[in-house]
Parts: C-alpha cells; sequence; structure tokens
C-alpha cells in the first residue's frame, strides 16, 4: 500500500491543502522582496504599526493598572484614526503584529525617527524576515495561502484531486492577483474572505453548524475591505434561484420557506464582529459607521486607462457607456492566463448542461435532495443547489458591479478579484471534464500512458499560467495575457500600465547612487514608502524629497515620472523646468517604458 | 450519476482536450519567447547611430508605437527639443525617422515615400521624405504681438496689458494669454492659454498676421484635472479682416483638435486676425489655441 493510500481520501486531500499551502507561502515569500511599495500599502504599514502602537500601550497600561486610559476617546482617535474612515482593521492589525512580531529590528539606528509611532528601545522580535517590509506582508501572504488550500477544498467537492489541485494552482497563478497577493493590502485578502464566506454558505446548505460559521466568517470579511457588502447579494441571487421552484410552484402550491440560518447568523453577527473589531467605531458607532459607508459609496473616480481612454469619472455620455460597461470583462480576457480561461468555458459548458440532481462529475458529490422537507437550518437538503448557478453570481456579480458606469474602475482588476477563486473552480470542472476522455483514448492505446494523464493533463495546463506569472513579476500590473500580446500588446491597446508609484523599486539604486539625490522629485512614490524603503537601508537616508505636483519639480534637481495616461501633464513640467525631453534613465519591461528619470541639465 | 459519454461527444471532447494541450504548450511558448523580442538596448543605440550619421535640423523623430517614445527620447532627446517633442503638428517637417517594432508606424510617417529602410534588431527604422508644410505665420511665435482684452455688454473693453509673463486683464486674475506648455488629451503641444471669462468675449487680437493659402488652428482644453472638474463647452471664433472665418466648439472630449481655414483671398496679405474665446459655464475651462498660416 503507498503511503498516500495509507492516508485515506481526507488525509490526502489535507495534504494536498497544507502543500498547496506551503507552496503558495514559499513563491510568494521568495519573490516579494522585489516588488514596490505602492501609496496604499505604504500607508498600511504606517497604520498597522501605529494601531500595534495602541496594543502595545494598552499592555503599559495594564501592567501600570490603568487599562482604562487606553480605551478614553483621545486614546482610541490618537491610533485608530490612522487610515479612518477608509477602511476597517483586520488586515492591518495583523499587519501591524506581524511586523512587531517577526521584523529583524535596526530600529535603534538612524531610521529610528522615520517610524510612525516613538521607538521606545530595541524591539524583541522573532526575527523572521531580513526586511520590515516582509514581516507586514506576511498575514496577507498567509491569506494568499489559505485561499489557494480553500479553492482546492471547495473544487474536491465537484472533481478528483488532480483537477482540484489544478484549480488551486492556477487561482494563483494569474499575474494580476499575484501581484496583489503578496503586498500587504486588503484585496488578497478579501478575495479570500469572498470566498470563505462563500465556502461556508455552501456548505451551509446542507449543514447548520455551517449555517453559524458563515455569519462569523462574514463579520471577519466585513472587517477586511468593503466588498463585503456585496457579498449578501450574491448569495441571495444564488438562493433564490436554488428555491425559485418555492416561488413558482412545486407540487401544486407556493410557499415561503424561512429565511435561511446562514442569512440569520449574517445579519446578527456580521454587524456585532464588524462593530467590535474597529475601535475607531467604538465613540460613535452610528455616525461613524455612517461616515464609512459614504466614502465609499461617493469615492471619487481616480484616473485610469481603459483601451486608450483615460476614465476618472462617472459615464454620462451615452456613447460611452457601453465601451466603459466592458471593462471588467475585456480586463478579465486580457489578464487572465488563456488557458485557464479556456477551461473555465469548458467548465461553464459543463455546468450548463447539467442534469438537475446529478453531480458536476462522476467524483462530486450528490446534488439530488437528501430530504423531501424544506428546513431553514439546512435550505439546499430538499433541492439541488444548483452549483452553476452558484458560480455564475459569484464569478458575474463581482465584474458586474464594476461594470455599472457609476462605479470607478481606478483598481483596474484587483477591484473583482473575488470572482477569481470561482474563475479556478471552474478551470478545475473544466478540467475534470476532459481527463476521462483523453484517458479513455490512451487506454485503449497505452494502458500506463493512461493512468498518469490526470496528474500529467493537470501539470500541462497550469504550466502556461506559472511561466507567465513567473515572467510578469515585479510587474503584474502592467502585464496582458497572449491575447492581448503581453507587455507591449497591453500598452499598444491602451490598458493600463500600473498605478500607485510601485515600481520605482528597481530604480532606488541608481537614485543612492547618483549625486544629486538630495534634492529629488518622487512623483507618485508616497511618502511612507519612501520611509520604509529607508528603515529597510534600499534607500539612502540621505535622499531627498521635493514636495508634490509642479513646484515639487521645480525645486528638483533629479525627478521620476510614471507612465500612466494622466500622468503626461508632468512630463511637460519636467519639459519645462529641466529645459530637456531626454530622460537620463528609463526603466521599462519587454520595452514599454513604466518609469522615466529626468535630470536637471542633462540635454 | 453522469450519463454515459456518447461516442460524439467523445470526440468532441477529445478535439477539445487536445485544442487545450496546444493551446497550453502555445502560450507557455509564447511567454518565455515573448521577452527575447523586445528591443534591447544594443538596436536602440544602432538606430540612433544611423540617424545621427544623416540627421538634418528640422527632421522630426517618432517611435512606433507612441508609447515607446521615451527610450527614443532616452537615446536622441537632444534632437527632440521642447518645440518638437510639442509640436502643433508634423506638417512642417519634410523628413521623419520612425523607430518602429512589432510591425507598428506612427501616423507622423504615414505621408511620403519610404527613402530609407533598415533593422536593428527588433527595430525597424524608416525615413519618410514629402514636401514639408510652409509656414508663412506662426501664431506661438508671435504670441507677444498679441492685442488681448475683454469685451463684456454694456461696459468698455477691459485692456490686458503685457505684464513682464502674459498679458493679464484687470479684475480677474486668471484672465490672461500665456504660451505655455500645455497637456490636451493627454498629450503635450504647446500652446496659448485664455480662459474664458463668464459673460464676456475673451478677444486675442493679431492686427497683422500674415497669411496664406491656409490658416490651421488648433485648440483644446489643458490639464487632465481642470477637464475632470469642469464641464462647459468653449465657443472659438475666428475674425479675419473683420469678416468671421470659422467657430469651433470644444469639448472635454475634442482633443487637440485642428481646424483648417481657406484664406486663398488673403494669400500673402498682411491682415488682423481675432480669436474670439466665450463659454457659457467657464469654470475650470483652460482653453488652449495655437495657430499657424500655410503657404
Amino acid at each position: 500500500m503507498t503511503p498516500m493510500r495509507r492516508l485515506g481520501v481526507r488525509g490526502r486531500d489535507r495534504l494536498i491543502m497544507a502543500l498547496l499551502a506551503l507552496m503558495t507561502v514559499s513563491w510568494l515569500l521568495a519573490v516579494e522582496g522585489r516588488e514596490g511599495i505602492g501609496r496604499d500599502e505604504g500607508q498600511y504599514f504606517r497604520a498597522g504599526e501605529r494601531y500595534w502602537g495602541w496594543f502595545e500601550e494598552l499592555g503599559e497600561n495594564i501592567h501600570e493598572g490603568h487599562w482604562k486610559r487606553s480605551f478614553t476617546p483621545a486614546t482610541l482617535d490618537k491610533y485608530w484614526n490612522d487610515n479612518a474612515p477608509d477602511h476597517p482593521v483586520v488586515a492591518k492589525v495583523l499587519y501591524g503584529l506581524s511586523w512587531r512580531l517577526f521584523h529583524r529590528c535596526t530600529c535603534m539606528g538612524p531610521a529610528r525617527g522615520l517610524h510612525p509611532i516613538p521607538v521606545k528601545g530595541r524591539h524583541r522580535t522573532i526575527p523572521l524576515f531580513a526586511r520590515e517590509s516582509t514581516a507586514f506582508r506576511f498575514p496577507a501572504i498567509l491569506f494568499a495561502a489559505l485561499l489557494v488550500a480553500l479553492v482546492f477544498r471547495f473544487a474536491r467537492r465537484f472533481v478528483a484531486w488532480p483537477a482540484a489541485a489544478a484549480g488551486a494552482v492556477l487561482m494563483l497563478a494569474q499575474p494580476h492577483y499575484f501581484f496583489h497577493a503578496q503586498i500587504a493590502c486588503f484585496d488578497a485578502p478579501i478575495t479570500t474572505m469572498a470566498f470563505a464566506v462563500g465556502y461556508a454558505y455552501w456548505k451551509s446548505l446542507r449543514s447548520a453548524r455551517w449555517g453559524v460559521i458563515t455569519g462569523l466568517v462574514f463579520g471577519v470579511a466585513l472587517g477586511t475591505k468593503h466588498n463585503a457588502w456585496l457579498m449578501p447579494f450574491f448569495l441571495g441571487g444564488h438562493y433564490l434561484w436554488m428555491r425559485r421552484g418555492d416561488v413558482l410552484g412545486r407540487g401544486g402550491r407556493r410557499y415561503v420557506t424561512r429565511v435561511p440560518l446562514a442569512f440569520v447568523s449574517m445579519i446578527v453577527l456580521g454587524p456585532l464582529i464588524f462593530f467590535m473589531h474597529w475601535p475607531w467605531l467604538w465613540q460613535a458607532p452610528l455616525q461613524r459607521a455612517r461616515t464609512y459607508v459614504k466614502r465609499h459609496l461617493d469615492h471619487e473616480h481616480y484616473n485610469f486607462e481603459y483601451l486608450g481612454r483615460n476614465w476618472n469619472a462617472p459615464v454620462t455620455d451615452p456613447q460611452l457607456k457601453p465601451l466603459r460597461l466592458t471593462a471588467p470583462f475585456v480586463e478579465t480576457l486580457l489578464t487572465v492566463p488563456v488557458t485557464t480561461l479556456a477551461l473555465a468555458g469548458v467548465g461553464a459548458v459543463v455546468l450548463m448542461r447539467r442534469r438537475r440532481g446529478d453531480g458536476v462529475t462522476p467524483e462530486a458529490e450528490l446534488e439530488a435532495p437528501l430530504e423531501d422537507r424544506p428546513d431553514w437550518l439546512r435550505p439546499g437538503v430538499d433541492v439541488d443547489r444548483a452549483p452553476g448557478a452558484f458560480l455564475a453570481v459569484q464569478i458575474f456579480g463581482p465584474l458586474c458591479v464594476i461594470a455599472l458606469p457609476a462605479t470607478p474602475i481606478f483598481g483596474g482588476v484587483k477591484h473583482f478579484l473575488p470572482a477569481m477563486p470561482y474563475v479556478a473552480v471552474a478551470a478545475a470542472i473544466g478540467l475534470a471534464r476532459l481527463v476521462p476522455i483523453v484517458a479513455a483514448t490512451l487506454a485503449r492505446l497505452r494502458p500506463a500512458v493512461a493512468r498518469a494523464v490526470p496528474v500529467t493533463f493537470a501539470a500541462l495546463v497550469c504550466l502556461p499560467a506559472v511561466v507567465e506569472t513567473r515572467r510578469s513579476h515585479p510587474d503584474g500590473l502592467s502585464h496582458y495575457n497572449m491575447l492581448a500580446g503581453g507587455f507591449a500588446g497591453g500598452a499598444s491597446l491602451g490598458m493600463n500600465r500600473q498605478f500607485w508609484g510601485y515600481s520605482v523599486l528597481p530604480m532606488l539604486p541608481w537614485v543612492n547612487a547618483n549625486p544629486d539625490n538630495h534634492a529629488m522629485y518622487w512623483h507618485d512614490v508616497i511618502v511612507d514608502a519612501l520611509n520604509m524603503y529607508k528603515r529597510e537601508g534600499r534607500l539612502a537616508m540621505d535622499v531627498g524629497d521635493t514636495g508634490a505636483a509642479r513646484p515639487g519639480i521645480a525645486r528638483s534637481s533629479v525627478g521620476i515620472l510614471f507612465y500612466e495616461k494622466h500622468w503626461a501633464i508632468y512630463e511637460g513640467w519636467f519639459w519645462d523646468e529641466y529645459g530637456s525631453t531626454r530622460p537620463v534613465y528609463v526603466r521599462e519591461r519587454e520595452g514599454v517604458p513604466l518609469v522615466t528619470t529626468y535630470e536637471r541639465g542633462v540635454q | 450519476m453522469q450519463p454515459p459519454v456518447s461516442p460524439a461527444a467523445s470526440r468532441l471532447g477529445l478535439v477539445v482536450a487536445a485544442a487545450i494541450a496546444v493551446l497550453a504548450l502555445v502560450e507557455t511558448g509564447n511567454a518565455l519567447i515573448a521577452p527575447s523580442r523586445a528591443p534591447k538596448d544594443a538596436d536602440w543605440e544602432a538606430a540612433a547611430r544611423e540617424i545621427r550619421a544623416s540627421f538634418r535640423p528640422g527632421d522630426l523623430i517618432v517611435a512606433a508605437p507612441a508609447w515607446a517614445d521615451p527610450l527614443m527620447r532616452l537615446h536622441l532627446g537632444d534632437l527632440v527639443p521642447l518645440a518638437v517633442a510639442a509640436r502643433f503638428d508634423d506638417a512642417r517637417f519634410g523628413r521623419v525617422w520612425e523607430i518602429g517594432q512589432r510591425g507598428a508606424h506612427a501616423p507622423e510617417a504615414a505621408r511620403g515615400t519610404v527613402a530609407l529602410e533598415r533593422r536593428f534588431g527588433a527595430l525597424t527604422l524608416r525615413r519618410v521624405e514629402r514636401p514639408p508644410a510652409v509656414i508663412v505665420y506662426d501664431f506661438l511665435e508671435h504670441w507677444k504681438e498679441l492685442v488681448l482684452t475683454r469685451q463684456q455688454a454694456g461696459r468698455p473693453d477691459v485692456k490686458c496689458p503685457w505684464n513682464g509673463v502674459h498679458f493679464q486683464c484687470a479684475d480677474i486674475s486668471f484672465n490672461f494669454a500665456e504660451l505655455l506648455t500645455v497637456e490636451v488629451d493627454t498629450a503635450i503641444h504647446r500652446g496659448l492659454l485664455a480662459q474664458p471669462v463668464e459673460k464676456a468675449t475673451v478677444v486675442m487680437d493679431y492686427p497683422a498676421a500674415t497669411l496664406g493659402r491656409d490658416l490651421v488652428v488648433a485648440t483644446g482644453l489643458h490639464d487632465v484635472w481642470q477637464r475632470k472638474a469642469g464641464k462647459g463647452i468653449v465657443n472659438l471664433r475666428v475674425v479675419i479682416g473683420g469678416t468671421p472665418a470659422a467657430a469651433v466648439t470644444v469639448t472635454n472630449d475634442s482633443g487637440w483638435q485642428l481646424t483648417h481655414v481657406d484664406t486663398s483671398a488673403y494669400e500673402g496679405r498682411v491682415v488682423d486676425v481675432r480669436f474670439e474665446v466665450t463659454s457659457p459655464a467657464p469654470y475650470q475651462r483652460h482653453f488652449v489655441l495655437a495657430a499657424e498660416a500655410r503657404r
């Protein structure tokens, strides 16, 4: 008996989940250091460390017997005002905690003053990571690992383990997701949490225990990012479809079932956890929660390039609305590896052709009703759970929200990443459908070869995604797939090349060596990112920052410019202020300029 | 239970599986090979050497696709001064050097005959030659000769004298005209910035402009942030020798709009040319104008 067989199916699946998670953590940790710090991540580093400051002070206050001091309005706001009302704090607290636990402390050195909270002494830590930013990023990487494991686990409900494992790999090996999966932001964590909520809900259809868990997971999702607000709508859409027989009439009579436990749990536990987890809310819960909600409902439309146009406002022109509507769909089509998309297409056909009550594949859980009577504790027990509809709402729900003309599109793919795990599951289903056909054909020719088909074919379809993702790094935002023509094809199509200044990192050695770097103009690199580069020793301490916009360029001797469509005006300012159109250094990927450096006096 | 797979479905499945396997291999190969197809520094340096050997003042150098322009300027930026990089259009350039890649061509090199074509690695260098437009009067070169006034119904005209930087009208700080490097439709140009004023006409008068057969007027709205903030249209009326000759409406989406005015009747004559700027909603309307009289 082989060791895998001795483990049994459950044990083997758990082992594979663990290996997939370990692979994810290893891959992301191995490469994250090459990815620069964007505007958002710099702020979350700062906020995470400041939130840690509150816990640190709480510890001191408890030690001194004055724990109430940490809960005064002034103390709460001193720490928790940071990055409020923008985002709740689950992820940021984890980032701060991870930094405090795992960074290698050089905090008493020259960068001591660059911390957002006073450094009172050398930190005693478990110095797992050489760079502080890695310590901040570690929880995000763990979120990604959890997602990959969950995708495998969910896909296993429908397909055999090789296809499920392929689905998990195809989730991670998407260049844009991979970019976001390794940084201390919220897009990868909320993708994990959205999938976790969906998974828990799916389980809750036939398990009351999971109904309660759904609410708990939803509460954590609400504390991760505001995408969570949309989850009930998607789940509700599936629920209504699944139970459409109640409304349409089943067995000659119509009836209304009770609201299922999962939704009750979400309604009760979700807000409870949300309000409890965010100390900034505690002083005026409703008023501040309203401020938070309004912040996102009224969010500014930042500039973003799509198909050669700069989009920065709600679309009102009827002629432009159809084009704008296509954004999330075209972005998906041009960023997800093509083989993954093709497999997902096969999976969609499989799901659409499935007969009610059948499993998705021969290996899948049965969808036939287990009982005759409806049960609000297990609302999927007496009906087919409609897995195709479930995947459809989870994939098209996030995309359709971004497709609305009034929704900002500045985040590009990151704002609808929660759709991607389900694309990967659909790809796994597509793969699982093809494998037995190939195996049966080969079995007639070479039976021994046929036995290797599931694993070999799974590895084959993962290969392009892995190679493409490796190619894209560390510039995943600039990367487009084979349909678009890669980096260059994306640029030619007028697709967004980058945002928020992360791509400067490979230029820092050049900046450090430049004798005029004391008067450096940094364009879109936020001061928090500069501070972190200096704290980590990647940027010399005496490198200057001349400030923002044209006055910043006017004061500078050297300056950088990120290529995004709307930044063209800055290039004109450089030409005016420096008296030359000639850059001294252009950072490019496969011939596509990402960042340009100008130097005063160079003709 | 799954229904048994029919032979036809099995054949179709096999075709799909084979197609996906081929797709996976092609996509993998593409991802591995594509990076090496990008132009290298040596390609750019070789193309730049070739251009420098035959470059003449007044030549235009462009990159195709346009997104490669910064790399072109990295190697040849000393031959692309501000006036050329922020050009009105390409009509005045008789020789255009196009450094192309991946089969792309620049619109600036679309007219004329190809006098030279050479490959340098992943780059293709072409020199296109054509008769250049002859500029008899460049309104930007003569911008300090303009007379700026603000006219409002029922009020005396407001004179806008030169203040050492630009022509500034009294009472309204943003009511001025100045030659600036501007951004219109996310491209850089040189133009006269003259913001419209509510319930008034801003008049830029060139009392002694020499005209040819064609007057080309470029218009647009400067500054991506102002285009985001404001929505109003801007109207331009071109008056030649006291006779209205053209009217242009400028919106956020007009881009760098070129309007040709037939001036054959005035060819070789020195006449008064007025540009009258109005707007029903002038908030954040950073109107820009440039013009060339061509033979």
